[in-house]
Order: C-alpha cells, then structure tokens, then sequence
C-alpha cells in the first residue's frame, strides 16, 4: 500500500505548489504557512482535484476519506440523527463516541463548531479507511478533543494516515514529517530525526531542540520525556 | 469594565463578571457556552435577562469587531477588497480614504497578495485573516476573536498576538484552544457547563486547572 504524489504541479498566477513523495503506511504530519496549498494538496491526493501536471497513485488503497477543514462542508442531515444515518452509523454510538451532550433531534448546523467538528470526527472515525486523508482535524476541538482524536488514531490498525495542520500542541504518535516550503512539498524524514529538520516545528518542539533536547516522538508524553531530560 | 449581571440565556447562567481592559482569552470544553458569551459580549445576541455593558453601555451602542468561529459566516461580500471596506462603508466613510484604509489595513496584515482574490477561492486560512482585518480596520473599541487562531500556523498566531496589542482596541476577547495564547493574555476565563467556573490572571486560574487538559504543556513541563 503506498500514495504516489509523482511530480504534481498546481497553481495559479499567484500562487504554485509542487509535490514529490511517497507516502506508506502510518501516520504523516503536513505543514505549511496559511495559503500554502495544503488543502488543495488534500484535495489532489483525494482524487477530488486534478493537478495541472503529474500524476497522483493510490497503489492498493481501496477504500479512502477525507476529511474537510470545515465539518460543516460535510454536513447532509438536518439532525445530528439524519447526520449520523448519512454515514451508516447509529447516532447513540457516534454521539456516546463524539462526547458530546446533544440529542439525535438536535439539529446538526445548531451544534457549536466544536461539537460539529466532534460528531464529523466520530462518524470519520468509526470506520476503517486504507487512506485517511485529515484535513485541520484538530481546529476547534477543545484538549480533551484533541487528546481523544489522538488516542483514535493511534489505535488505527494500519492504512495511510495524512494530518495536515497548524495544531501547536497535541499530536499524536506521528511516523513522518512534511512540509511546505517555498511553493514545494519537502521531505523531512521519518521521526524521530525529522524534527530537527522541520522549520514549522511548534515553539515548544523549536526550544527543546535548541536546549539539546530534541523529542523523539511528538505526543505529549514524547514532549515531557524531552522536556524532562537530562542535559548531557 | 465589561461587566456581566444576572446573566440567563440560553444554557449560559454568569451572576456576576467583570473583564478589566486588555486581552482577555476565554478557555473550555465544547459546548460550554464560549461562543455564547462572546456573542453577548459583540452584542449578537441579548440576554433573556439581565445585562451586559461596555464601560457602561449597550454592546449595540460600542464599536465592536467580531470574528466568527465559522469562517464562512463572516463572508459578506464576493471580493476580498469589498469584504475589507465594508465596515467603513457602512459608516459612510469617504471613497477615498476607505481606498487608502483598505490598503494600509492590508499591507499591515501582510494580505496585499489577496487584494484582488475572489472571497471563496481563498484557504481557511486566508478567509481569516481578511476576516480579521475586516475586524480592525474599523479601530473599534472591543475587538471580540472565536477561535481564530485554530485556523492559523505559529508565525501569524504569534504575529496575531503582537498585532491584538497594538490594535488600540480597549478590550480584545478572544476564545482560543491553544493553551500557551491562552497563558499570554492578561485574563483568563474559563467557562464549563454555562457557567464561568474560574476568572482572573491566567497565573490566577491556570493551577486551578493543573489536573486537567487545560493546563499549558509549557508551564507543565518549563523547558
């Protein structure tokens, strides 16, 4: 199983993104500066969006998800109910999952963004997808969302997971870093020798590497084991 | 003061609160009621009873800039450089000076590039920033933010925070899920279940929360 992004060019007159890579299974982190092209990069290894060049192979991955920065993109039923049916699911079992204190009455557009971005996450995550494309999955949540988003995705039995994010603080057991730089997608490596390639690490990962303690996995208790260490 | 009186509305309940001037970051679960009391605070919404006042007035009767946590919703118009002059626009503001404003407001933001960008071609992002900057160029007096950092990467997070300060906005009430922006406002708010739970300095509130999720990973763990 692997994602092929075979020299993808994408742009317009402002703006131009290149990709190169080969994604395999585990879980990938992508960043980039706001209006870098990571959605659209998104969008591009979905199949939901052709490159102007290049070719995008999804190699023995039958079954894929992307996730949309905005849940609201995602939204098909009028309840939180009608929404979760749209999926297959049943809306006890994504609402228990989701935590949070609605009923399937509730109509899905009242829910506050957080909560929406919960249920989307839930019924996303309720099913097994070889590809799992995820799109600023991490906006909105509040900590305990977050951590519960991780803790999902740890236990993800195998497939190709791709975060593309701006999250600051919580991630979870991330294999490989990418991220996009001066209008190209560039390979940072695996963890945990990437982080000290990665110019958008967040400030606390940048002073801990800068301290000599550069953290071997990107979890919080990655973070701590760093930020506990003995200089040596 | 922005002071809050017998509040009920809605599930939110807030006896009493005072936010002193500065930047004041509201912290908490999902569904807490967040949004909520920054839609009060914008004066979006009005309470079934009890009130809110800006040193003394009517939220509707005070400058404010709001941000919605909805990108999308704070669109109003299909360019980028009508959706920057529009507050000024509706103050009946002269041609040429909304022209001269839109422009420094950009150049400020570091968004020129987006000047003549179609609003829904823009990234999350972006839709942001020119909410944000459609949020200041008016100089209003509270500037009210709904997470708008969750949408931003840590170069602009940080640049937001220096350009909250130099606003000139008297009040800057900003929700936010990044604990360490949360640790650099000059107040913390932290709403559970409807209700304000702790209120004061974050180094006030912040041990009151060491249990939690809440708690910033860099006060945690000093590096």
């Amino acid at each position: 199983m692997r994602l092929v992004l075979d020299h993808l060019t994408m742009g317009h007159q402002l703006w131009s993104l290149t990709a190169n890579g080969i994604f395999f299974p585990g879980v990938h982190l992508v960043s980039g500066d706001v209006g870098s092209g990571k959605s659209t990069l998104a969008l591009m290894m979905a199949g939901l969006l052709a490159p102007e060049s290049g070719t995008v192979i999804r190699d023995d991955i039958p079954q894929m998800m992307l996730s949309f920065q905005f849940p609201e993109y995602h939204v098909t039923g009028l309840s939180v109910a009608e929404e979760c049916r749209s999926w297959d699911l049943d809306p006890d079992a994504v609402i228990r999952s989701a935590g949070i204190d609605v009923t399937g009455e509730t109509a899905a557009l009242s829910l506050s963004r957080g909560e929406l971005k919960r249920l989307h996450l839930a019924c996303v995550l309720a099913r097994d997808y070889d590809l799992l494309l995820l799109d600023e999955p991490f906006s909105s949540l509040d900590c305990p969302g977050k951590e519960w988003v991780c803790g999902q995705l740890n236990k993800r039995a195998g497939g190709i997971t791709v975060i593309f994010t701006h999250e600051q603080s919580i991630f979870p057991d991330i294999d490989h870093i990418w991220e996009i730089v001066g209008e190209e997608l560039a390979d940072c490596g695996d963890m945990p020798g990437a982080v000290v390639r990665w110019q958008h690490a967040p400030p606390l990962v940048k002073k801990l590497i800068c301290t000599g303690r550069s953290p071997l996995a990107l979890t919080p208790e990655g973070i701590r084991e760093a930020a506990c260490r003995t200089r040596g | 003061m922005i002071t809050f009186d017998n509040i009920r509305y809605r599930h939110l309940a807030i006896d009493t609160l005072a936010i002193a001037p500065g930047v004041t970051s509201v912290i908490g679960p999902n569904g807490s009621g967040k949004s909520t009391f920054l839609k009060l605070c914008a004066g979006i919404a009005e309470p079934d009873c009890g009130t809110v006042l800006v040193d003394g007035c009517a939220p509707r009767e005070t400058e404010i800039g709001y941000v919605n946590e909805f990108p999308d919703r704070n669109i109003l118009f299909s360019t980028v450089t009508d959706e920057l002059a529009s507050p000024l626009r509706f103050r009946h503001t002269p041609c040429r000076e909304t022209d001269r404003s839109v422009r420094a407001c950009m150049e400020t933001m570091g968004i020129t590039r987006l000047l003549d960008r179609n609003m829904q071609d823009l990234s999350g992002g972006e839709k942001i920033l020119v909410a944000l900057a459609a949020a200041f160029i008016g100089r209003p007096r509270v500037l009210i933010l709904d997470e708008c950092d969750s949408h931003l990467d840590a170069d602009r997070c940080a640049w937001l925070n220096t350009a909250l300060r130099a606003s000139g906005a008297g009040y800057v009430i900003r929700c936010t899920q990044q604990m360490e922006t949360a640790a650099e406002g000059d107040h913390l708010v932290y709403i559970e279940g409807g209700g304000v739970v702790h209120a004061g300095t974050p180094a006030a509130v912040f041990p009151l929360l060491a249990d939690t999720p809440f708690y910033p990973f860099s006060w945690r763990w000093p590096v």
